[in-house]
């Protein structure tokens, strides 16, 4: 064998071998590798993200924006990307008002991500873009805002940090509002720009259903504004206002004192945020006449000129006594009502008696839930007649022994004003999709006739007297005829388990114009200071509550329409 | 007739590479129309928030009692004027009548 021979066998080897090599490294890569590094490839080429569609607005009757979604940036960091995390923390320290040490320690962590600021305002976000700092991002993210502040937050209720709806009309609604969540695969360049979706063309996530309410922003703002000024001159613990459209049971305005703003909720508790006026129940004293009344002209028990004796102020049943604010004598039934008759209104009751008394309670909606469309909504306190004692008959006619919702004693008010039909009560009136389009369009809905029109007619006309010549003048609106009830009940006080003698509750519950109603209203004063009675804390609220929004609503004063009337 | 086919071949090759790039040249000007879209989207969403911010009645009320001086009218202030339906609908007169109305002079007493 010569040497070329030699050199060419080597070459031969040579070549095998380099070949052999390559076909060894394509093997590898192209089969035993494939599933691997194909998954690798996908990770740098393809970009997988959760798109999420726009939670839907919430709107008054008039279209007015009370609730809607705005991208707002979040902050993340990278920790292994970083190459200082204390110079980083110390850039973004007094962008993000967090602590240095906050963030740093959060940047030392062994993670691929994490959030630093989630949701913050777009300046902070453009300011953080501008300082470029490695291993820190700006992602964008849906943010509830409530533009009008405090106005109808405890109807509105809030949504959490991940936007998922937790008190009231967000929560209620979350179905509805909520945006559709879909992910999509993006295609990335070599500079890691998006090129294009992998499909034929990216779906965009449909937007949540929009609300429009029943409620109207400034019958709600004039609401909450008065009631808000008499619960700080009551120097009460608390106070709440329904006003309500009595033919159909929608609500213009509900509003709790104290407010608070559903855009910063964090540092409050659930006793600040939660809807007193469907969640809490009181016993609701001398309001609750107006339903024993309403049974007794109903039955036939009394008639408007139906004498009865006040005792002179006392009256013993079942070894307690029953006290009137005054020694009244001979008195009418109508007198009875205008002057607030703890003992006329036992004796009413007992007339009634226990089977009738309970079902017209319950018949007007008491120990019952109204079936509001806002969550938390309690039934009350309503006992069945053969759990009561031999006070109880007397009690329940005078409003104690039963727990009631601001929301159950305004619905029962708006059944008289309504010719003595019950309506269920409701504040969404329509849910439109993310085009506008109307999908459910809510109708009034009547629960149940609870007493004939002639009932309601007369009960009415002895409420009237209450304003004019009784416990309530304080609610008189110049101009218009005004029908209620004024309310003072003791509280129980928790640690003796007795009445109070100092802890009250003071409210009224009236309509007006009593011709042809347009709102029917309660008010409700919880441990006023000083004077308690429902007459000098709440009435004057029902009166500049009332002329307010009577003139808002371009409903006349009956002498302007004598006036109009005469100059034809 | 190979000439013809190569050149053919050439052209379809051509029109498949140019097609190519062209699809990635607009996925890039829709990707970038899209972003342009999404910003103005949250524009209009940031002025809408603006927007109802500024016309809530709360704000506006004190708007126009601190800074504009106004005071709420008091009771019997507010007249409600209820349109008369009962006024037949006058047309609207042509320009020719306007100008033939103007050149009227005025009867006594008016001014």
């Amino acid at each position: 064998m010569g040497p070329s021979r030699i050199r060419r066998y080597l070459l031969l080897l040579l070549l095998l071998a380099g070949f052999g090599t390559i076909l060894f490294r394509l093997v590898t890569l192209q089969v035993l590798q494939a599933a691997e590094l194909t998954a690798r490839a996908d990770r740098q080429h393809q970009k997988s993200v959760t798109l999420e569609g726009a939670r839907g607005a919430v709107t008054d009757r008039h279209g007015k924006v009370l609730a809607m979604n705005m991208e707002v940036p979040s902050i993340f960091g990278v920790p292994t990307s970083l190459d200082s995390p204390a110079s980083a923390a110390r850039s973004l320290s007094p962008l993000l008002h967090i602590r240095r040490d906050e963030i740093e320690k959060k940047l030392r962590q062994d993670k691929h991500f994490v959030w630093l600021a989630r949701k913050i305002e777009p300046e902070q976000g453009h300011r953080l873009e501008r300082l470029s700092i490695d291993g820190i991002g700006v992602v964008m993210e849906g943010r509830r805002f409530y533009p009008k502040g405090p106005l109808l937050a405890h109807v509105l209720g809030f949504v959490g940090m991940d936007g998922l709806g937790l008190e009231g009309l967000e929560r209620r609604y979350e179905a509805q509002l909520h945006g559709e969540k879909r992910v999509t695969i993006l295609q990335r360049d070599a500079l890691g720009r998006t090129v294009f979706p992998k499909g034929l063309r990216e779906q965009v996530p449909a937007a949540g259903h929009a609300l429009t309410l029943t409620i109207d922003e400034v019958i709600q703002y004039i609401a909450e504004k008065e009631l808000e000024d008499a619960v700080n001159n009551a120097r009460a613990k608390a106070g709440m206002i329904i006003v309500m459209e009595p033919q159909t049971g929608a609500i213009l305005a509900m509003a709790v004192s104290p407010r608070f703003d559903p855009n910063t909720v964090a540092a409050l508790t659930a006793d600040r945020w939660r809807n007193r006026a469907l969640t809490d129940t009181y016993e609701p004293g001398s309001t609750m006449k107006v339903v024993v009344a309403a049974a007794a002209l109903e039955e036939k028990v009394m008639m408007p000129g139906s004498m009865l004796f006040g005792e002179n102020g006392r009256m013993t049943i079942a070894n307690t006594t029953i006290h009137d604010h005054e020694k009244l004598g001979w008195m009418t039934f109508a007198q009875m009502i205008q002057k607030s008759s703890n003992i006329g209104a036992a004796k009413t009751g007992m007339l009634l008696g226990e089977q009738r008394m309970y079902r017209y309670l319950q018949a007007f909606g008491f120990g019952q839930r109204t079936e509001i469309d806002l969550p938390g909504e309690v039934g009350g306190l309503l006992k069945p007649p053969r759990e009561w004692g031999r006070r109880s008959l007397a009690s329940i006619s005078m409003g104690q022994e039963v727990g009631v919702t601001p929301l159950q004693m305004v619905s029962a008010i708006s059944a008289i004003a309504n010719d003595g039909v019950l309506m269920k009560p409701y504040v969404v009136s329509e849910v439109r999709d993310q085009k506008g389009q109307p999908l459910k369009n809510v109708l009034p809905q009547v629960k149940r006739r609870v007493v004939s029109p002639d009932t309601a007619r007369t009960l009415t006309t002895i409420l009237e007297g209450v304003v004019t010549n009784g416990t309530g003048t304080k609610a008189s609106i110049p101009g218009f005829r005004v029908a209620g009830k004024t309310g003072t009940a003791q509280k129980v006080d928790p640690r003796t388990g007795t009445y109070s003698s100092t802890l009250s509750i003071g409210s009224f519950v009236g309509f007006v114009p009593t011709d042809a109603p347009r709102l029917a209203m309660i008010i409700v004063i919880d441990e006023p200071q000083g004077e308690s009675w429902g007459g000098v804390v709440a009435a004057p609220v029902f009166r500049r509550v009332g002329e307010q929004v009577l003139t808002y609503l371009g409903v006349s004063r009956d002498d302007q329409v004598k006036i109009a009337m005469a100059a034809r | 007739m190979k000439a013809i086919t190569i050149i053919a071949g050439m052209c379809l090759v051509f029109v498949f590479v140019w097609e190519r790039v062209d699809v990635v040249r607009l996925g890039y000007h829709i990707e970038r129309l899209k972003t342009q879209k999404v910003l103005l989207e949250r524009e209009r969403d940031q002025l809408q928030v603006k927007f109802s911010a500024l016309t809530a009645p709360e704000r506006i009320a004190r708007v126009a009692t601190d800074k504009l001086g106004l005071v709420p009218p008091q009771q019997g202030q507010v007249f409600i004027i209820h349109p008369q339906p009962a006024a037949p609908v006058l047309a609207t007169p042509s320009v020719e009548q306007m100008r033939v109305a103007r050149s009227i002079p005025p009867t006594r007493g008016e001014k």
